[in-house]
Parts: C-alpha cells; structure tokens; sequence
C-alpha cells in the first residue's frame, strides 16, 4: 500500500519538481495551473478556507508616509506646536536622527475634514482619496519594531527584521501559485523619487525555492530582463527556433524520461507567450480616456505610480496573485509641507482611481488592497523653521485596506492623543499578515516550509488575524 | 478548484520514511534513530524533546518512567496517549494539525515491545569504517563506494546500469572536475584511448587542471557566503577577493581539509601566521555588515556574530545551531548556554572604526610577483610599482581578515536573544553532545578550529563528504545537508557515509582523494538513462541505479557557453570583473553600491566565478539560475526550471554573442563544408557528441530557413552579426547570422544546460 502511494504520489507530482532536491519545475506550476501548490521539500499542505480575496495589491509608500499628516489627525499637536513632548511619552526612545534631549511638538499643517457616509478623516493633501473614504478600512494602530528603512521595510515585506525570509508575495506564489497563464505569481512596480534604495531582497523568496520570488518589471529597458529578442530575430524565426528546441528536446526526452525536459519545453512555450503578453500588458495607449483621467495616467512616463496603479489593475484582471507597488520617496526628515505634499500630489489620485475602478469593474471584492509604509513619522519636529521634517516612527501610524474581505468604511484602533503610541486595538504586522492570509483562505499558521529542520511561517509564531476588520 | 489541502503531509520526510526505511524496518528489529526518532522528532519533540527545558506536562518523552514501558507498549502512556479516541486526549494536540498514522503507531507499538532500545542519535556517535560490502559473483568489482551501493540496490531486487558512453562520460567529468566542457579534440583523444586505464588517466589530468580549483571553490563561495559589497542598503564594494583566490589556490593545491579549515577560522592565530593564512580568516569577514552611524553597531556587531555561528554550524557541523540563539534547542542537545559558550568564541574580533567601510580589521596585503597572475598579458600594467600604487590607490590592496583581541570581551546569554538583556555569564566552550575541548588547552578561535578537524569529531568529516556527494550525484547521501540534528534526514546509505567519513580522515583529509574516488566509481559512471519502471520505483535516484543527470549550475552555463564559442578567457583570480549585463539593474541602488562599469576586453569573458558580486543586486542571468545573493551560507542550491530561464537562453545579450561567436567558428573552421558538416561541428562543440541522422535533417532544414529569411533581408543579418569578432568581419553576412542562429539555438538545448 505505501508502494502505492508513492507511486501515485510520483506520477502526479513527476510534472512540477525535479530529481534533485525536489524542487524545480515550480514555477510552471505557479505559473501555468493555478491548483497546483508548489510541491517541494519542506513544502506542506494546509487547509484553506473559502477565500473572499484571490489576490493582492499593495501599495507601498516606501520612506514612511506621515500618518499624522495624512490619516490620523491629533488637534493637540497643533495646540501645543514647539512645546516639548512629554518625557512620559516618548520614555527612552532612541529616534533614527532626532538628537535632541528635549523634542518639539510639531503640529500638522494640513487641515482635516470627514468623508462619506463613514465619516473618514481625511487631511486635504489627500482630496481624491477622501472620495473613496466609504471604501476603506483604516487602520490607525499598526506597530513595528524597528525604526530604518531597511529593517523597517524587511519587515513589512516579510515580517521578520532580519534580512533573508520570504516577503509576503513569495509565500502567496508558494502556498496558491498564480492564475495568471502568462505572467509570473508576483509582480513589482517601482515608481517615485529616490531617496532610499530599493533592494531585490524586498521582492525575495528568501529560503523559498527561487521561482517564488517576484519579478520587478523594470521602468526603463524591457520590462521583464531578457523580454526582447535580440536585433534582427524576428517573431517567424523565434518560432522556428522554438520548434526545433522542442523536437530536439523531445528526443532527449524519450531518451532520458528526465520530467525536467518536459518542464523545460514548457519552460520555453511560455517564455514565447510573455514576450506578446507582458507588453500588452505594459501598453496601456488603449486604455479610454476616461480610465486615464480615472488615473491621471501619462502613458510614456517613467516612474509614474499613476501608470503603474493602471498596470496593477491590468495585472489584477490577468489573475496575478501578488502585485506590489513601490513608491519612493516618502523620506520627510526635511521639507515636510513641500515635499510631503508632492508625494501625496503623486498618488492621491491613481490610488482613489484604482479603488475606483476595481469597484466598477467587480474586481474590488476579490481583490485586496493595502496602502501603507514601513513606519510613520513622529508627531514631533526634526530640525526648525520652514524647512523641518519628522522622523522615523515606528510605535503606532497607519495604513488601509480595501476590498477583498474587508470591512468597508471602517475606522479601527487609534493612537494617544499625541499620535505616538497605537494604544487602541494594537495591531501588529504578524496581525496584520495574518489577516491578510486569511482573507484568501489560509490559516496563517498552516501555511509553513520546512527550513533547517524548522517549520516556518509568515507570522513567525505570533499574530491574530483582526476579526473586527474582516467581513 | 482543488485545494492545495489535499496534496498530503510533508512530502520530503515522508518520502524519506517510507523509500528508505520502510522496507528494511518492516523486515528487521526497528530501530530507534532510523525508524522512531524521526515520528517522534516531527510530532513531538517541540514541546517534549531533549532540548526542551521545561517541558509540557514536565514530560520528556526518552526519559525513565512509565511513558515508554520497554516491552510493553499497551502499558506506555506515549502509546496510550497516541491512539487515545477521545480528541482532547490524543497526542499531538489537534490544534498542532499534527497525527501519528497507523503505521507510524505500529512501528512504536514494535519498538516498545522489543524492548524500546533508545539509541544515542546516529550522528552524534562517531563513525567506525565498516566492512565493504563484497561485489556479488560474476559482477564488475568497481571501488568500495559500489560495494555499498550495490548491495543495496541488491537488497531492493535492483541492478545498477551500464556505463555511461564514452562521450557523455567525458562532458559529466569534465563538468565536474573542471566546470568546463572538454574541448572537440579531448572528446576524439579519450575516445581512441584504448588503455585499460584511460578515464582514470583522463580524470588524473582533469584533477591536475588549474581550472579544478575554480570548479571547486565554487561549492565553498556559497557557503562561505562570498560577495564583493557589505550587503544591506547600502551595499558598498569591499575587496574580498584575495579570499576568493586563497581557497581556488587551497583546492588547487589540495590542501588538507584539516589545514583548510583552521587557517580560515583561525589562520590569524597560527603562530608566526603568513599573509596567506591571514588572508584565510576572510571567510568570516563575509558576513553582511552594515555601514554608517545610524544603525547602532554594537546590533551589527552581534548580528554578524550570530551569522558566524550559523554559518560555521551549517558548514562543518551540519547542525541548525541558530535555533538556540533564542532558546534552548527544541530537537538537538543544544542548549542556549552552550550557544552562547560557543558565542564566546567568536566574540574577540575587535569591531571599529567610525567611518563608512572599515568595520573590522583590515591588513594590507604586499603582492608578490607570484600571484599577480591577474597581470598578465597585460603589458601596461606589469610593472608592479605602478600596479601597487594603482590598486592601493583604489583600496584593492586590503584583504579583510580576522583578529583576536588580548583581552577577550566577557560573553553573557542575550535572553530571549536580546543582546541588551543579559543574563549568565558564560566562558568559551563546545555543545557537549559533540564533544569537548581537552581541559588543558585555552578554548579559542585556534582550538575549536583544531577540535573540529581532530578526526575525532562525529560530524566534521561526515558532513563534509556529504556536500562532496550532493555536488556530484545532486542530493546528499543525508539530503538535509545543512541538518544531520534529530530533525534532518536519515542517510540513504549510513554505511557508505560512514566508511568515506573515516576514509577521508584516514587520508590525511585529503579532498582530492575522495573527488577521485567518487568519480572513478562505476555509480558515478552509470548511465543516467531510465525507464518508466526505475523512475517510479526510486524517482529521485536516491538508490543511485542510475547515474547523475542535472542542469548546470549557473556559472556553469556561463562558462560551457563560452568555452563552447572559443570566447572564454582562462585567466584566474584578481579583482571581480564586470561582465555585460542589462542596463538599469538595481536602478534604485544607493550611491554607495557604486556603478556597474562593464569590464573591457578579455574581462567580459572570464569565468563565472570572478564575476563581481553585488549581495543586493546580484548578476540577474545568473541570479535567475539560482545563484544565491550571499546574504547568507548557501550549502544547497536551489535547481529551478522557468520560462526566465528560457529567456536568458535566448535573448541575454552575453549567451547571444556566444553564439554569433560560435556561429563564425563553424564557418571558419568548417569553410568548405556542407551544412550537415558544420551542423555536426556544432554538435560536437557544444555536446561532445555528432547529430544523429534526423537530427542533422532537423538543423539542416532551419539553417535553410534561416538563409532564406536572412538573404532577402540584409538589415536583419546585419543586426544578428553585430558585434562579431574581428576574425569573422570577412564572413558573408547572411551565413554568419544564419550560424548565429544555429548557434543560439544549440546553446539554449536543455543538453547544453545539463550534465547527462
């Protein structure tokens, strides 16, 4: 009997790994058959829920989006603006460059009014974002543990500070692989101004098998590395090419019975079929002029977010899983009300019209939205006069949902009154992440790989999912 | 849509339980470390095991008490508790998700009745050479490792294949030893070697290439974790490369594993230590370190301490020692007081400097005439003033290395593996469960490196020809390479690992003996041919009725494409080079990760492993091979299979200029030929072996096409030809890019891209 199930086990899974590790292969698997889990060493099954969400958008303000500028107004920093904050509140914290003993309050320039039917708080740098404030969830309570950009971000992406673990998209590639035919799981859009580096290990797969990691469709040259054919091969030869791959690869499959061979075929087929999709995909010229003042798209234009919330929304209808958006830029240690207002300015609008449009076309309640960063900003002041920033801030800002499973034009947990410490319903990112797993069905404590004799999750060994936010 | 859920438990351990042990369990005495451990380990020993401190229930499953009652499992509690009906009394607890299944009940139910003998976990218990098992009657006698194989596969009612083919045989080898396919005129050599002896002979020059070095560090890069920049966002260059060209010098000298190992954890504290075992103790300078003020460094001190630990447990050791950074280890007799007693060791490495670059010593490296190989050839730059003062000047001359601070700093548990919250203070020393540092020797870098190589410990030798074996039949003996603790796999062969651990330590740890030895066997010369039958029957070749069949890893592929097109440079060692890369890679890298100014000349063809490494934004043809980043230890490579891979095949510019190159060698060199004559010379370039009949047909007709295309349309020709190499400048376009295409084709088969 257990002969027999090897064997059968063997047969079915031959196709999707490889004689080596057991590996391999995967990436067809998540890419060409969206029921297949990639199967692997260390691989393990897991129970699912009914999902609400079959994907995932993240929007990620990378630099630190100032939540009390932005989404969690405290009318007492603008009273006691330049007074001291109190010893009591920010106790022994070290700050990422504040070095003064004796901070200064710093109240918001921006003036805050509430929106829809729910009410939303929302500051003016933000006017179309407050248009869709009946869609969001907003969370106000959201903590993390450390306080650089790296660490910070490593976290966020991948819930652990230390560099090295799979980020969010590559478990989801790993646990539901893709639905999308012709383009990978995972994908990355890049855009903004450079302030801080943006890492590969940001889209990793971590100890993951490598073909979990995401593809960052690049912003200048082919969108995906080696897309084009070489000068002067045309499309009929790529064809005649490939036929012959195929035929020779063939006979050395009926001479070896090596199951990689097969996969390499198919390996190849679907290399050919990116090469017509992915700029059709890129190509959003078609698009109604109504999708793009939707947008505010400027198709041509390198590093606009406003393109790729588009493009994230074509990707979503491709039935990529994981479609994350890097936006730099969000850095204010200077130059707050400038600078700041020109990050909002750059994708206030993309990010309603993206929410917007999902909606319209039914895509919203499958698909999960999230906007945040990798911390906030300090509700206190770096450096004086007109040209002062904030700082780093990791100890309570906030972030939104939309969609996919969550709650609608819901407001949950809060800071203190200084917008310093989340101290109503603390969220965490294993929380978090948590609830962004179940929200496509997976209990986030089955979902595991076996590394180094340990079985490891996204939320390590903590995290709750937060039933008030969840439909 | 069918769930991810109904796929079944973890498909490795399993595999593992029933194609290896199963058989032999069901048939003898069940024993505790092959059978039992594992079921136990996977279900139980998290919160009962042997590491764990305080146990759930105060309850430690192997220790004395009426858990286990040997010869009795109905009176064991640990049997009661397994098939208890009543949920709330079953063990695991539902909420682990986790059940024993009927077989696995049965085999401890036997072990218990048996007499439940608890046995010390096998890799812990040094190896003692056993007895090689004699070739059966009228069977090829081969060298000891077939002993062991065979009769194995003869217990499994299996017989070994036959040999591989002369030709494939030549391009495995070759591959293995050298990384680099044999050339057209080696593949005719061997094959009208008569002599009785011709592939040792033909492994004895292969071993002898300097190029066997450069095969060879390969495997120790990944789990050194080499890279050329400091990792994290700023990910600045650092010279590290006199490292990298100490250990291709150490394989190529075949130095001692021994002497291998203590220069490059302790080569800083030999007495009257050379520059070059100075520059040994680079291989933990590699650890990630980050630069600046902002992040506090006394963390980035510790954490590069942690990643020495991790790094020297998975290398020499074999075991997760990590886990215990934290807490006590929950599967293997590490204790989180022994981690820090180890921590300890580690611990004397002054850290300064303020500025960006210099955290951590740095020496000064004076080059001799010797090794400046990487001068050659290059008149304008031998003269070695001006060489000195030009590397100096750029910072290349420095070699980051390992010092031992006098006053050794005091070492305490960080709880919680919080390095500000300290408890216990702890002196230097080893996990007791592997051993102990003699009591009259001060315990230091010097003397733990000394103890791992004494020959006496139970894990050195074994995990080191365990990666031997992984890296030419592809899975380790124990496939958990990094893991021979209590949670990795148990050997397909215990014997065969034993008998080549204490040969290798018998042999004065001699690497070069025991490649020899695996190569000359008839395992590694079998055919990697099977049938419906075998593959079923053993799908991942654990058993080894077959030969190795494996896609190249990807400086592999990198190099045979460019020894296939006659564009290879072989010159060794020196700064990284820069090879052609897209454009815009890490186009958001920060300032300090520097530019990425493609190499001139001969660089931009020099072997994959010279490739300049930048940790965070990693050479991506290479990357999408699963080269790994270096971020950390890499001991196992990923062998993945993507429709990126095909890309790379096809289009990246460094692989297409091969062919072009390619393509004007078969013109050239087949200048008067028909096509069938320059297909076959293709072929036998780049596979080492002639097309068959409907092969050549095949190629012939799309050479036919690919004119056709290529004649009525001239500006297409004239882009596929552009770049080629001044040689072929007098070559008809259209013929030039017609083989072009034949060449691109050729080097994007799987064939070309794997080792058969």
């Amino acid at each position: 009997m257990t002969d027999e199930w090897t064997r059968t086990r063997l047969t079915r899974r031959h196709f999707f790994s490889n004689g080596a590790n057991g590996i391999g292969g995967l990436a067809l698997a998540s890419l060409l058959n969206p029921n297949l889990m990639a199967e692997e060493a260390g691989a393990k099954a897991f129970r699912r829920y009914a999902p609400r969400a079959k994907r995932v958008i993240s929007l990620f303000m990378s630099g630190g989006p100032s939540h009390v500028d932005l989404f969690d107004p405290k009318p007492l920093l603008n009273e006691r603006d330049g007074q001291p904050i109190p010893k009591s509140i920010i106790k022994d914290h070290k700050f990422a460059m504040i070095k003064e003993s004796d901070p200064k309050i710093k109240g918001s320039p921006w003036r805050f009014s509430k929106h829809g039917a729910s009410g939303l708080n929302v500051s003016e740098l933000l006017p179309h974002t407050a248009t869709v404030a009946d869609e969001l969830c907003l969370i106000r309570s959201i903590h993390t543990e450390t306080f650089n950009h790296g660490p910070a971000i490593s976290f966020q992406t991948t819930g652990s500070a230390r560099y090295g673990r799979p980020t969010l998209g590559a478990w989801l590639s790993y646990g539901l692989g893709s639905e999308a035919e012709d383009l990978p799981a995972f994908v990355v859009l890049q855009s903004g101004v450079k302030l801080q580096p943006l890492l590969d290990s940001y889209w990793s797969s971590g100890f993951l098998p490598s073909q979990h990691q995401g593809v960052a469709f690049r912003s200048q040259g082919d969108p995906v590395l080696f897309l084009s054919n070489p000068k002067g091969v045309s499309g009929t030869a790529r064809r005649e090419q490939l036929d012959l791959l195929k035929a020779m690869n063939r006979n050395r499959l009926a001479e070896f019975n090596d199951p990689e061979i097969e996969t390499r075929i198919a390996a190849f087929e679907l290399a050919y079929r990116m090469q017509a999709s992915v700029p059709d995909l890129m190509d959003i010229t078609a698009e109604s002029k109504a999708t793009h003042d939707l947008y505010g798209t400027e198709p041509g234009k390198p590093l606009s977010f406003a393109n790729n919330c588009l493009l994230a929304r074509r990707l979503a209808e491709r039935g990529v899983r994981f479609i994350q958006l890097f936006d730099m830029g969000w850095d204010q240690h200077g130059k707050l009300v400038e600078e700041h207002g020109r990050q909002c300015r750059g994708v206030d609008r993309a990010m309603a019209g993206l929410v917007k449009d999902l909606k319209q076309r039914g895509l919203l309640e499958e698909t999960l939205v999230i906007w945040g960063g990798e911390f906030g900003r300090t509700p206190i002041a770096q450096g004086s006069g007109d040209d002062y920033g904030r700082d780093h801030h990791p100890h309570g800002f906030s972030m939104w949902l939309a969609g996919g499973g969550i709650k609608a034009g819901v407001t949950h947990g809060g800071t203190d009154e200084f917008g310093y410490h989340a101290v109503e319903d603390r969220v965490s990112l294993f929380d978090l992440n948590a609830t962004i797993l179940h929200c496509l069905g997976i209990d986030h404590e089955q979902l595991t790989y076996r590394f180094q004799g340990r079985d490891f999750r996204l939320t390590d060994v903590e995290g709750e999912p937060i039933q008030a936010v969840m439909l | 849509m069918g769930s991810p859920g109904t796929t079944g438990p973890r498909i490795a351990a399993m595999l593992a339980v029933i194609s290896l042990c199963a058989s032999s369990a069901l048939a003898g005495q069940v024993g505790f470390n092959r059978d039992i451990r594992p079921i136990l380990s996977e279900n139980c020993f998290e919160c009962h095991g042997p590491g764990v401190r305080n146990p759930k229930g105060d309850l430690h499953l192997l220790e004395p008490g009426d858990v286990v009652r040997p010869g009795d499992a109905g009176a064991s509690r640990l049997v009661q508790r397994v098939q208890a009906s009543e949920p709330s009394a079953r063990m695991p607890p539902l909420s682990t998700g986790k059940r024993l299944s009927e077989a696995e009940i049965a085999l401890i139910r036997r072990w218990i009745d048996e007499g439940a003998d608890l046995e010390q976990h096998w890799a812990f218990v040094p190896p003692v050479r056993p007895r090689v098992p004699p070739p059966r009657e009228g069977r090829l006698g081969g060298n000891p490792i077939d002993g062991f194989i065979r009769s194995r596969l003869e217990s499994e009612g299996l017989d070994a294949s036959p040999r591989a083919g002369r030709r494939t045989l030549i391009r495995r080898v070759s591959l293995d030893l050298t990384g680099l396919p044999p050339s057209r005129s080696e593949v005719s050599e061997f094959l009208s070697d008569q002599r009785p002896d011709a592939y040792e002979r033909l492994v004895e020059r292969l071993l002898a290439s300097p190029h066997y070095g450069e095969r060879m560090a390969q495997n120790w890069l990944d789990a050194a974790r080499y890279a050329d920049t400091t990792g994290f966002a700023a990910d600045t260059p650092r010279p590290m490369w006199l490292f990298r060209d100490w250990v291709i010098d150490a394989f190529n000298s075949n130095m001692p594993f021994d002497r291998f190992t203590i220069e490059q954890l302790a080569g800083d504290m030999l007495p009257d230590a050379t520059q070059s075992q100075r520059i040994a103790t680079g291989f933990h300078r590699n650890s990630m370190q980050a630069l600046g003020n902002n992040p506090p460094k006394e963390e980035f001190r510790i954490k590069g301490i942690v990643d020495r630990l991790d790094t020297t447990g998975r290398v020499w050791l074999g075991l997760t020692i990590a886990c215990a950074e934290c807490h006590d280890h929950k599967y293997d007799p590490i204790s989180q007081r022994e981690y820090y007693r180890l921590f300890a060791i580690f611990n004397n490495i002054p850290h300064y400097g303020e500025a960006f670059g210099v955290h951590g010593p740095r020496m000064l490296v004076t080059l001799d005439d010797a090794s400046l190989p990487w001068s050659e050839g290059d008149p304008a730059r031998t003269d070695r003033a001006t060489l000195e003062a030009g590397l100096a000047a750029k910072g290349l001359l420095t070699a980051q290395v390992m010092v031992e601070m006098e006053a050794p700093r005091e070492t305490r548990i960080h709880i919680r593996g919080n390095f500000e919250n300290k408890g216990e203070r702890v002196s230097p020393g080893v996990p007791e469960a592997i051993g102990r540092i003699s009591a009259d020797v001060k315990v230091d870098r010097l003397s733990f490196a000394r103890w791992l190589v004494d020959g006496r410990n139970p894990l050195v030798a074994r995990v080191f020809v365990n990666r031997l074996w992984q890296q030419f039949f592809g899975t380790g003996l124990v496939s958990t390479v990094e893991d021979f603790g209590s949670q990795g796999e148990w050997p397909s062969h215990p014997e065969l690992l034993d008998w080549l651990a204490v040969e290798f330590v018998d042999s004065g740890w001699d690497i070069r003996h025991m490649v020899k030895l695996i190569v000359a066997s008839e395992t590694y010369r079998q055919s990697s041919k099977v049938d419906d039958r075998l593959r079923a029957r053993d799908f991942y070749n654990r058993l080894l009725a077959r030969g190795p069949r494996q896609r190249l890893p990807a400086e592999q592929i990198r190099d045979n494409m460019l020894a296939v097109s006659g564009l290879l440079s072989r010159k060794m060692g020196g700064p990284g080079v820069y090879p052609v890369q897209p454009s815009h890679v890490g186009e958001f890298r920060d300032a300090s990760a520097g530019k990425w100014t493609t190499s001139r000349g001969a660089d931009r063809y020099r072997r994959g492993v010279y490739t300049f490494w930048q940790r965070m934004y990693p050479y991506p043809s290479m990357v999408l091979f699963d080269a790994p980043s270096g971020e950390r230890s890499c001991i196992r490579r990923n062998l993945s299979n993507t429709p990126l891979q095909a890309l790379v095949l096809l289009n990246d510019p460094v692989i297409f200029e091969a062919a072009r190159a390619l393509g004007g060698q078969i013109l050239l060199e087949s200048a008067e030929s028909s096509d069938s004559a320059r297909i076959e010379h293709a072929f036998e370039a780049a596979l080492a072996r002639p097309p068959s009949a409907a092969e050549s047909e095949l190629f012939e007709a799309f050479a036919a096409k690919q004119r056709r295309r290529f004649a009525g349309n001239p500006d297409s020709a004239d882009s596929v030809i552009h770049g080629r190499l001044p040689d072929h400048a007098s070559l008809p376009a259209t013929e030039l890019a017609t083989w072009t295409m034949v060449g691109s084709t050729i080097l994007a088969l799987d064939e070309t891209i794997t080792k058969q």
